[in-house]
């Protein structure tokens, strides 16, 4: 069937895609190597060819639906293969901001988070929240109490009162900018893949099935120390928020007092807590180094990437510093690094659906959005290509 | 004239080892009674041309025979003042392609050396063709082609006359605002530069500049055009109309003789031939100049928009061609012609030809320059317009893919291949309609302006322009395109007109640069041409051919078969209907001496009688030892180099073969296949370049005129008893020598399977 339309090209976002990572979109000449090359573009309607046309045309209404940009893991063969030096993997990373930002609730962050020129204020926030929360409890007094009591630095009511609710802000607003998301797939599905129907919650139980243990990202075989390195942080991430949950949940609940931060590190939750942020922070290290040092197979790194590069090594550095720091007997230095590291881990929770954090999100919701349409890496042809209603397009000639 | 022979066999290159060459020396020396005969390895070494010198002036040796090498190689080496040299092909044409020291092998050589001594003693000593010639270039058109041309004559020191049919020079190039600056990085547009050359033009003491003016006529050969030049005015349409219709009558003559007998109904007149009769009288204002050679740069005209009805031309104000887009270009701002406002969003359309068997007949490469520099006006012109781009392929070669990257890298461009189906108008704008395109089967856009990119005529297409008074017809003949036909892959700016050269988009579709190029490369052609006719010369391809025909006319019978057929148009016609040669403008093929059926065109080194000698010179044995005789005859262009590499290669072939090289397979006279048969010859086969729309013979149509003729050969082979299949005609690449023993022995394995030809010992 001949699908009908009528391009209006917005220039505006083409160039908003050009600043936002996609430079050399416009040099690209169809030639499909891109999509050839990707070890994982689906066999129907594969990307990254078809987006990179969509952004050369300033097709805002497809890539702004488009599920594909997520399925993407930026191996970066693509780019290094692409005769024309048009990035397809930059252009699609461009595309995962442009969704972050444009989906964000409530806008602003979005459009904050985003911008190089804002980078101050958009880090101010945080820093002055913790700033004040450290001169209501104790005045900048880093010299007490010795032992190190974090309890007593600062109340831990009062961090979790505002951490809480910035979590919830944070989750409340990634379900909004996610269902958003979710909306437009549905909405604009100029792929034309349809599938089995699934409901979201079996397709999202077999997005989790995929992306737990990384499948599909090991498949990017072309750059898989990046699997290996996404992997170590993504199960220290998870092991350092289960330690966090069950120490609030011993603190609130139980009302059982956190192990001693002086005491012996054998203590199971603390054994948890450090293996999960030694495999965190050396997972990170591998993708920073990465990315410094072989560009070409990291793809090119935006203000965008390095901002939430930046917040998320900054949380787990000073996190590990300040223990570091603690072992080595300076009490003032523990309780500044301390400080730090709650501004980083208040910055990246505050800004978890507006910076490239949210990926956590979106990656789900468009695997799952894939699964409950049955685009699938490879797909036999005959299903998933048949038209959803065949009989509506053939003409009847009765009488 | 009787020669004094002298014959040279090299015993080099394993000729020595694979054949009995005393037998062959003593076969020279009884047979022939030649002079001297040597045999030795090498001939080529100095000290070796120093004994055929020597016996040259001490023999007065008056032909030289060398039976060693294929006559392609080494030819400057064997030329030898006072005497005319013959090769015998000893080594592509036997022992490399025959074992050695065999009975077949042997008779093969010796066949060889006997028609290399027939020819030599059948040479006629003749001298070149000179006549007074002058060697100014007249140079028509006074675009970038034109003005580069004449130009470039001028400095290399000739004299020049250009003639432009508008009152000022610079043709499209001073109507377009910019094109292309050539200059790296090539990414960029200039405004044409055309001011600097008209200037130097003006002042140039060698250029004569007629403007306002045309061709009124050109009669006359290479080195002695008479050109006459006449104010532009009314009386070109007159000409134009008695062309065409002399055009017309001559197509619908063709089409009744090929067995339309419609064709042409209610012009009961009869076609006559041009130019022929009383010359009018010249009573206007006119200049007459002569001329030596011309260089026809006369350009292009945009093809008709009207055949664009779909796409809304004539029916939307805002739907113009590429030209007029450059006209609005050239005001400034661009603005939509219906309203005057600003234009926002155009989308340019590489539209398909009228012929769809032909898409880019009057394209080339062109229309996606243009589209992408038109885009590139807009994008000035309106920093926040859109330009689309529809195409079906983006060809922008050599460096203009740096431009390409450019525009591509716009984010205003918007790219994609596609067919353009429709154009509506749809509200305050147009809608345009494209299927087929990189971002799904259809497509709609809606934009303020439509510009059509239309093809580019070549302004010859219906008019002559050079007004030939030739007999074959005021015009260059065309190829099925339309364009002036030539050799196009071995001598682009040839015509079939000998001494007039085309240069520009008359030729194909090119942008300035490449015109400005090529009427350099025209100009320089015609500098060679009015050169070489100076000293009697043919000019190509045969260039420095100092033999030309001449015709015995007292046994002429004006069958004009000869003029008819010449490809070239050499021959003009005398009032009681013989033949009127003019040497010059020959190129030596001897298409006209294959013609004739009263055998009366030969050259001074090639004739009728020569060939035929040679071919009642080999030796046929009777029938009782079962070795048949095929006579294969070659063209020297593509057939005899294929033959040689053949050799080269080590292929073997039937040894029963003899092979007669022909200037051109057109130059094959019935009267040697007679000769051959009545000889005792059991076959014969005549081998010749490709022919058809894209035809490989040097000559334009000399492999096809001698298919024509091999099928009218029933009758003699009737009037002999013989079988037809005994002829046959082959067309052979020059890269296809890997054939050519399949070919061969296919042929002779079908000849053994008839009798023996019984004229055998007659």
């Amino acid at each position: 069937m001949a699908t009908e339309f009528i391009a209006e090209p917005d220039l505006q976002f083409t160039k908003d895609l050009i600043k936002a990572g996609g430079a050399d979109v416009k040099k690209c000449f169809q030639c499909a190597t891109c999509s050839v090359a990707c070890a994982i573009a689906p066999d129907n309607s594969p990307f990254p060819r078809k987006e990179m046309i969509w952004a050369q045309w300033g097709l805002k209404d497809r890539l702004m639906s488009d599920p594909d940009v997520w399925l993407c893991h930026q191996c970066n063969d693509c780019s290094t293969l692409c005769p024309r030096g048009a990035y397809p993997g930059d252009l699609l990373k461009a595309v995962r901001k442009m969704h972050i930002q444009n989906n964000s609730w409530p806008s602003f962050l979005g459009s904050l988070v985003g911008e190089p020129a804002l980078f101050v204020l958009t880090l101010g926030i945080p820093v002055v929240i913790v700033l004040l929360l450290v001169y209501f409890s104790n005045g900048f007094n880093f010299s007490g109490p010795s032992p190190i009591d974090y309890g007593a630095f600062i109340p831990y009511i009062a961090i979790q009162i505002i951490y809480t609710l910035t979590l919830v802000f944070a989750v409340v607003s990634l379900l909004i900018s996610l269902k958003r998301y979710w909306n437009s797939l549905g909405s604009n599905n100029v792929i034309e893949i349809r599938g089995h129907g699934r409901g979201f919650i079996p397709s999202f139980i077999e997005a989790l099935k995929e992306i737990l243990p990384h499948t599909t990202f090991k498949e990017c075989a072309a750059n898989n120390i990046r699997y290996a390195a996404h992997l170590l942080t993504f199960w220290g991430m998870i092991g350092l928020l289960v330690t966090t949950a069950i120490v609030a949940f011993n603190i609130d609940i139980l009302h059982l007092k956190p192990p001693s931060q002086n005491g012996p590190g054998t203590v199971p939750i603390k054994i948890l807590g450090n293996v999960s942020a030694i495999a965190f922070v050396v997972g990170l290290a591998i993708m920073v180094i990465r990315r410094l040092t072989v560009p070409d197979q990291a793809g090119r790194s935006s203000y965008f990437d390095w901002f939430f590069l930046f917040v998320i090594c900054g949380t787990g550095l000073t996190g590990v510093l300040t223990q570091l720091i603690r072992w080595a007997g300076s009490v003032p230095g523990t309780y500044f690094l301390y400080m730090i590291h709650l501004m980083f881990v208040l910055t990246l929770l505050l800004y978890l659906p507006f910076s490239k954090f949210a990926h956590l999100g979106y990656r789900t919701v468009a695997i799952a959005w894939g699964k409950s349409y049955g685009r699938n890496m490879t797909v036999p042809t005959a299903p998933n290509y048949a038209p959803a209603h065949p009989s509506a397009e053939e003409p009847t000639e009765k009488g | 004239m009787d020669h004094k022979i002298g014959v040279y066999i090299d015993t080099g290159y394993g000729i020595g080892e694979a054949l009995d060459v005393e037998a062959l020396c003593k076969l020279a020396k009884k047979e022939f009674k030649v002079a001297v005969c040597r045999a030795e390895p090498y001939w080529c070494d100095p000290e070796k041309l120093a004994i055929i010198r020597n016996d040259i002036s001490t023999e007065s040796l008056t032909a030289v025979v060398i039976a060693g090498p294929s006559r392609r190689v080494l030819e400057d080496k064997f030329t030898f003042e006072g005497a005319i040299t013959e090769r015998v092909n000893l080594r592509e044409h036997v022992v490399w392609c025959q074992p050695p020291n065999h009975e077949d092998t042997q008779m093969l050589a010796e066949d060889y050396v006997r028609m290399g001594i027939i020819k030599a003693s059948n040479y006629d000593d003749r001298a070149p063709f000179k006549e007074e010639t002058v060697k100014s270039i007249l140079v028509i058109g006074g675009g970038m082609t034109g003005m580069s041309a004449a130009l470039g004559a001028a400095k290399a020191g000739y004299q020049v006359y250009l003639v432009e049919k508008e009152a000022e020079l610079g043709g499209w190039a001073r109507k377009f605002p910019k094109i292309f600056s050539g200059q790296p990085p090539y990414d960029q547009l200039a405004k044409p530069e055309i001011e600097g050359k008209i200037k130097e033009i003006k002042s140039h003491n060698r250029i004569k500049l007629f403007t306002s003016s045309r061709i009124y006529r050109i009669a006359g050969a290479p080195g002695m055009f008479e050109a006459i030049v006449r104010p532009d005015g009314p009386w070109i349409d007159d000409v134009n109309k008695r062309q065409n219709d002399w055009k017309r009558e001559q197509a619908a003559k063709a089409a009744r003789f090929a067995g339309d007998k419609d064709a042409g109904k209610g012009e009961e007149e009869e076609v006559g031939a041009w130019g022929v009769g009383e010359a009018e009288p010249l009573d206007f204002e006119h200049e007459l100049l002569k001329v030596g050679a011309v260089v026809l740069a006369a350009g292009w005209r945009p093809d008709d928009p009207a055949q664009f009805e779909s796409f809304g031309y004539g029916k939307y104000p805002d739907v113009i061609t590429s030209v007029e887009m450059e006209e609005l270009a050239a005001k400034g701002k661009i603005t939509r012609p219906s309203n005057g406002a600003a234009v926002n969003s155009a989308a340019f359309i590489d539209c398909a030809e009228e012929s769809v068997k032909n898409p880019f007949l009057y394209k080339s490469y062109v229309p996606s320059l243009v589209a992408l520099k038109q885009a590139r006006y807009l994008r000035e012109s309106n920093p926040d317009g859109k330009a689309y781009l529809f195409y079906e392929n983006m060809r922008t070669p050599g460096q203009y893919e740096k431009y390409y990257e450019g525009m591509q890298n716009d984010p205003g461009v918007f790219l994609s291949m596609g067919t353009v189906t429709g154009v509506s108008n749809t509200g305050s704008q147009l809608t345009v309609e494209v299927k087929d395109t990189l971002l799904g089967d259809q497509l709609k856009v809606k934009v303020d302006l439509v510009v059509l990119g239309t093809g580019m005529i070549p302004v010859t297409k219906d008019m002559a322009i050079v007004n030939l008074k030739y007999r074959q017809g005021p015009f260059l003949p065309e190829n099925p395109y339309g364009f002036n036909d030539s050799h196009f892959i071995c001598f682009p700016y040839e015509t079939q007109r000998t001494g007039i050269y085309t240069a520009g988009c008359v030729r194909q579709p090119m942008d300035f640069k490449n015109a400005e190029i090529d009427g350099l490369g025209a100009a320089l052609k015609a500098i060679q041409c009015a050169e070489l006719v100076s000293e009697g010369k043919a000019v190509h391809p045969r260039a420095g051919d100092l033999s030309y025909p001449e015709l015995f006319i007292t046994r002429c019978t004006q069958c004009k078969r000869c003029t008819d057929e010449c490809p070239f148009g050499m021959y003009d016609e005398k009032p009681d209907g013989t033949p009127l040669p003019n040497p010059t403008r020959c190129r030596r093929c001897g298409i006209c001496m294959g013609s004739c059926p009263e055998r009366i065109i030969s050259f001074r080194d090639h004739s009728v009688a020569m060939i035929g000698n040679m071919i009642k010179g080999i030796h046929v044995p009777d029938e009782y030892e079962e070795k048949p005789r095929m006579v294969v005859f070659i063209c020297e262009n593509d057939a005899y180099p294929a033959v040689d590499m053949a050799g080269i290669k080590g292929h073997q072939y039937s040894p029963f073969v003899r092979f007669v090289p022909l200037r051109c397979l057109g130059n094959i006279n019935l009267v040697w296949i007679a000769d051959a048969l009545s000889k005792g010859i059991d076959g014969v086969m005549l081998i010749g370049c490709v022919h058809g729309d894209d035809y490989q013979c040097h000559f334009v149509k000399g492999s096809e005129l001698a298919q024509v003729r091999m099928s009218k050969i029933s009758e003699t082979l009737q009037r002999l008893v013989l079988e037809p299949e005994r002829i046959e005609v082959h067309q052979l690449g020059i890269h296809e020598y890997d054939k050519l023993p399949k070919l061969i022995n296919e042929f002779a394995e079908k000849i053994s399977g008839f009798d023996p030809n019984p004229y055998k010992g007659f």
